[in-house]
């Protein structure tokens, strides 16, 4: 006797769901559906403190993830550089992540080599330090004193950024592009403490952990996911790598919903079957 | 006299880290800068010792031949080209540069992306509509991942100029239960750090030191 439809649905073979996955990913990076984005309030209001920046402002920008969270990370990163940058804004950069100088490494060539920005006086990268809260707690202080030399060596006191702009007090903004809890820590101590403006750009599981910060105004502005980015990129006006995921995205989570709904359906026949 | 010092150790800086909050005198201020430096220095200390640990475990288990060493081989040639590159050739550029965006990057990259497939895998055969909890998770869960991408606008309706989309709803779910919930655990949480923040300045939370006397 032929088993029933739904004991082969619950016993689908994993390598088809991995197949289907796979596919509903890739098709679209080949075949674009240019599917809309619609930029929500918390990605409103991150481009907002950006917009608000003037020629000449310093910002502090935090490289806070690794390789392995680049796709979702690097569109908010590279959209948040060329358009401070292009606006003559300066950026001082750093990384809480051992990982952190090898990310943040093209965008310090993007703004000296393609941008033709001045290291040391438009941009600067501080580079990594290990304890996390100890370093968002002394920068409050002192960046010079925090971080003596910067990421190559040179001495931090003899940069014109850093004269100008040696504590969260002397900056506009704090930019932090977070792969985990640390968009939580700058927001608790830099905000907390010294009451520094704090924007974020969170993978899609961190962002649900910013809700509270940003109802109460602690965090002014932040990005989830790569979806986030693709509405940075849209306000921007600089679309890029996250409009374009955003396809493949979509069906991707089409794909895995449908397949949920299946494994229910078959679920609920099989049940009232035994029943 | 091993238990006795480290403790007062701890209440005096702990004691002037939780003063200097509330007040700005100079020398609370330069006390502070300095428990932050050492910090720092501290936590620079643990990543030598935890680069030691890592040549010192995957060391023996080369020199005993053990189960799978090969693999410790590799990890402590990975480590040695590494900083090799580095020292050699600089932290700009080189092969320390190349070896991160050829070698490191990808490899990191493909394990993360592999998530997707384990996570579409286990919410087939997990996400059940068992009990009532259960349905209302796996709602909110299609909600969410349906008005979390593009699709999620596209699925609603218009009435006048309110718009009504599941993007709407699932914002909805995020921006309430999931903000009311996420603040009731900061909150017993806090609690929790504060209690136990206080027990150790004071004596009684004693794990920290270890089991010797």
């Amino acid at each position: 006797m032929p088993r029933p439809w739904w004991e082969h649905a619950l016993r689908l073979d994993r390598r088809l769901l991995f197949v289907a996955v796979a596919l509903a990913v890739a098709i679209p990076v080949l075949f674009p559906l240019g599917l809309p984005v619609v930029p929500g309030k918390e990605s409103r209001d991150f481009f907002a403190a950006l917009e608000q920046l003037q020629p000449g402002d310093v910002i502090l920008f935090s490289f806070d993830y690794e390789a392995d969270s680049r796709a979702e990370m690097d569109p908010m990163t590279r959209v948040v550089w060329r358009y401070c940058l292009g606006r003559g804004v300066r950026i001082i950069a750093l990384t809480n992540y051992a990982g952190g100088p090898g990310v943040a490494e093209p965008y310090i060539e993007l703004a000296t080599k393609q941008l033709g920005q001045v290291y040391g006086e438009d941009v600067v990268f501080l580079g990594y330090n290990p304890d996390y809260s100890g370093t968002i707690l002394r920068l409050g202080e002192s960046f010079r004193a925090t971080f003596p030399a910067d990421q190559y060596g040179r001495s931090t006191a003899d940069f014109p950024l850093l004269q100008r702009a040696n504590r969260y007090a002397d900056t506009k903004l704090i930019v932090t592009i977070a792969a985990s809890s640390l968009a939580e820590y700058w927001t608790i101590w830099a905000h907390g403490k010294y009451d520094a403006k704090v924007i974020a750009g969170a993978t899609a599981i961190q962002a649900v952990h910013l809700y509270p910060y940003y109802q109460t105004g602690q965090v002014s502005g932040f990005l989830g996911g790569l979806k986030g980015a693709a509405e940075l990129e849209r306000l921007a006006e600089l679309p890029g790598d996250a409009t374009r995921g955003m396809d493949s995205q979509t069906t991707g989570h089409a794909v895995i919903v449908l397949f949920i709904l299946l494994g229910n359906v078959a679920y609920f026949a099989q049940r009232r079957r035994k029943s | 006299m091993k238990t006795t010092l480290p403790i007062l150790f701890g209440f005096l800086v702990g004691l002037v880290m939780f003063v200097q909050y509330f007040f700005s005198h100079p020398s609370l201020q330069r006390t502070y800068n300095l428990v932050l430096d050492w910090k720092q220095i501290v936590f620079g200390m643990m990543l030598i010792l935890g680069t030691i640990g890592l040549v010192r475990h995957h060391g023996v288990r080369i020199q005993r031949r053990e189960r799978a060493w090969g693999y410790s081989a590799v990890t402590l040639s990975g480590l040695v080209a590494v900083i090799l590159a580095g020292v050699g050739g600089g932290v700009q550029g080189g092969p320390y540069a190349w070896s991160f965006e050829n070698v490191q990057s990808p490899m990191q990259s493909t394990i993360f992306a592999l998530l997707a497939f384990y996570v579409a895998s286990a919410a087939y055969r997990a996400f059940r509509a068992r009990t009532v909890h259960a349905t209302l998770l796996l709602c909110a869960g299609i909600i969410v991942m349906l008005g979390r991408v593009s699709i999620g606008e596209m699925l609603g309706f218009s009435v006048g100029d309110a718009r009504y989309s599941l993007a709407g709803l699932s914002g909805w779910i995020l921006d309430v239960p999931n903000l009311a919930a996420k603040r009731g655990i900061l909150i017993g949480v806090g609690l929790g750090v504060s209690a136990t923040a206080l027990k150790i300045l004071l004596g009684i939370e004693r794990s920290y030191l270890g089991k010797g006397d």
